[in-house]
């Protein structure tokens, strides 16, 4: 999308005029295909779901209003379905996110790649402050970023589930055996947390041409390559290789 | 789980594929006078009888169940088209580009919802172009339409050579297989290769560090005969 | 054979089709647990004795200590085993959740432990918050939208004006209709019409 600008460079008219075409449901669309084809929770985009819930709300009432004035039946069903579209986009958005949240949620809520997501002044804010907050404070910061209004989904999910392991396993093991992400006191990691397989090969388009994509976990030989994208083109590709690219907008996961 | 489609958390089930293609962009000549519909997904119309107009996939077979339109088969469903593609794609290892990444999607739901709209005069060279290729499918006689059928079976040929293509250069990959183009692979066929490439690509990216299987041209001399004669694992089968 | 009954407690998980729930076993549960509390006092007086023969318990590297290690080992063993039974078995009551709603039917309820009926109930609580709060019920849908109404042809005579949801209508013999699904479905069903495609 905005790819372009990212550069520095000013859009040229073909790229303006598809940016003022594009729909929210289409970009909804793509942000519901990459979701799921991605092996990791994505950027939830607060602003475009907000922008079609409120369209959503409108056209309901719009179709509502038809039914009880007498409309032409053929325009409503018709206006009917592409609500029942949009709709079904929405919630399977929405779902796919849920999904993925709850199957890493141990892991999402411990990742410092998400400290990095705060802006400068959060970054100022926290840094003052003991660094025993200052993950909590992130992660606090990166639900609400993240999972918006989402409470069900993190905090008190997370909570319910601990709770529930710890009641029905960890408070019968041994002392030292206890912990939820560690499998014991003297596991220098959290090796008991499940994590998105980022070595995932996922399928790929770019809008621009790319080039310089470093493949830094391909089989050793390639390592040093660059790997350049054709516009257009589909690419299988280790979603590691492409994760910031990913992030950016610059490649659709399809 | 939040009950979707389950484990494979990527993939798109064939209804999910179908419901993207509904939103490609055909032609339809309308026969009945409507304003302008503004969908969230966009706006379309006014509709004019007899003026072409520009719908999505999914309204233009909404419009045609209700009989208020026939829908322009696209271009690349007219026989000679798919002839050309056909010819293009045996005789080439290289997938044609002549068709739109949903063509599957697009040619089912026409046929489904609109193959009276597919012309009849389109039938005239079916027994030549035909490759004398017998299809099984019986359900074919329930067809009125030659034309469709002869479309449809068009479309299946072309999809079988694709596919072998798809084999044929799946073979071809192994352990250096780092990131694979796919030039022109269509939406359905790549949801079906998808899990396949996907894990082989794990795997080989898994097992094929030099540490596992020494590559007799990085390690020279150091290694013991039979190691560096192993002969590297092919992905046939 | 150590681990031995943690691997069958998974397996048990495992050997029914997905999505499906075994009965949870608390008898087998307990015994796993129980081994692993026996672990833990071995490895206790493993190192116990090390420390009484005055050697570093971090550094000394004599049988008594790989005996310790082996009994580390099992009872971490045992507890992945335990945690990804409760664990699974916690992913399938989520999808409980979404598929069947707050109200367990019976049948299942009785497969469940105490906790896990009190996390199902929470987490469908979570849940109905979370969709109120995007004021948007996500647990229908689950598949594309389709179009809403059908072109179904009348095999027998169904009689005149019958009421449907959005209209009176009469079916005689062979007629053609437009009707919403959910209004042909009765009348396919008892094949009374029939559905057109095309």
């Amino acid at each position: 999308m905005a790819s372009s600008s990212m550069d520095g460079s000013i859009p040229t008219m073909d790229e303006f005029e598809a940016l003022l075409s594009t729909t929210d449901v289409e970009l909804l669309k793509r942000a519901w295909r990459s979701e799921k084809a991605s092996p990791e929770i994505l950027r939830y985009d607060t602003d475009l779901v907000s922008r079609l819930t409120e369209q959503i709300q409108l056209m309901e009432e719009t179709v509502e209003e038809k039914s009880t004035s007498g409309a032409d039946p053929l325009s409503l069903s018709l206006y009917q379905m592409d609500l029942d579209r949009t709709l079904f986009l929405l919630r399977s958005y929405l779902r796919v996110r849920i999904q993925k949240i709850e199957k890493y949620m141990f892991h999402i809520r411990k990742t410092d790649e998400l400290w990095n997501r705060l802006s400068k002044g959060e970054k100022d804010f926290t840094s003052r402050k003991g660094s025993s907050n200052l993950h909590a404070y992130a992660y606090r910061y990166y639900a609400s970023l993240v999972f918006e209004s989402n409470e069900f989904s993190c905090c008190r999910c997370i909570e319910d589930l601990k709770q529930h392991l710890e009641e029905s396993v960890l408070s019968k093991l041994p002392e030292n055996y206890q912990s939820v992400e560690k499998q014991s006191v003297i596991s220098e990691e959290d090796d008991m947390v499940p994590e998105p397989r980022l070595d995932t090969f996922v399928l790929c388009r770019s809008k621009e041409y790319l080039s310089g994509i470093q493949l830094e976990d391909g089989p050793v030989d390639d390592r040093s390559k660059l790997f350049e994208m054709e516009p257009g083109v589909l690419y299988f590709i280790c979603y590691k290789s492409i994760k910031p690219l990913v992030e950016s907008g610059k490649i659709d996961l399809l | 789980m939040a009950g979707q489609s389950d484990a494979e958390l990527s993939l798109f089930s064939a209804e999910e594929l179908e419901f993207i293609a509904e939103d490609e962009i055909v032609d339809i000549v309308p026969n009945l006078k409507m304003g302008p519909l503004n969908f969230i997904s966009g706006d379309f119309g006014p509709f004019i009888p007899q003026i072409v107009a520009q719908v999505p996939l999914w309204l233009a077979v909404a419009l045609k169940k209700r009989g208020k339109c026939s829908i322009c088969p696209p271009q690349w469903m007219s026989v000679d088209k798919l002839t050309q593609v056909l010819e293009a794609e045996r005789n080439s290892q290289e997938m044609s580009e002549q068709l739109p990444f949903h063509y599957v999607e697009i040619s089912r739901l026409l046929f489904d919802h609109a193959h009276d709209d597919i012309p009849d005069a389109y039938m005239v060279s079916i027994k030549m172009v035909l490759p004398c290729r017998i299809m099984p499918w019986g359900f074919f006689k329930c067809f009125a339409l030659l034309s469709s059928v002869q479309v449809r079976s068009l479309i299946e040929d072309i999809r079988d050579v694709r596919f072998h293509k798809v084999e044929t250069d799946l073979e071809a990959f192994n352990g250096r297989t780092i990131a694979v183009k796919i030039k022109n692979l269509s939406a359905m066929e790549v949801n079906i290769v998808r899990p396949f490439i996907g894990r082989a690509l794990q795997a080989f990216y898994k097992h094929d560090s030099p540490e596992l299987i020494p590559d007799p041209e990085r390690v020279p001399d150091r290694r013991p005969q039979v190691v560096q004669n192993a002969p590297r694992r092919q992905l046939r089968r | 054979m150590y681990g031995r009954k943690a691997c069958e407690l998974v397996k048990e998980f495992a050997s029914v089709g997905k999505g499906q729930l075994t009965q949870y076993n608390s008898d087998l549960f307990e015994q796993v647990v129980a081994e692993c509390s026996q672990h833990h006092l071995e490895l206790q007086s493993l190192i116990r004795k090390m420390q009484e023969e005055g050697l570093d318990v971090q550094t000394a590297r004599n049988a008594d200590h790989y005996g310790a290690l082996i009994h580390h080992l099992s009872l971490v063993r045992n507890k992945r085993c335990l945690m990804a039974y409760v664990n699974n078995r916690a992913e399938i009551i989520r999808s409980l959740v979404w598929k069947i709603g707050s109200v367990l039917p019976k049948e299942i309820e009785e497969k469940l432990s105490h906790t896990e009926e009190e996390y199902f109930s929470k987490y469908s609580g979570e849940l109905k918050k979370y969709m109120s709060k995007m004021e948007l019920d996500l647990t229908v849908d689950m598949v594309p939208p389709k179009d809403p109404y059908i072109k179904v042809r009348v095999l027998d005579d169904i009689g005149d004006g019958i009421v449907l949801s959005d209209k009176t209508a009469n079916f005689a013999r062979h007629s053609i209709h437009f009707l919403k699904r959910t209004d042909a479905e009765q009348f396919i069903s008892r094949g009374l019409m029939e559905e057109l495609t095309g």
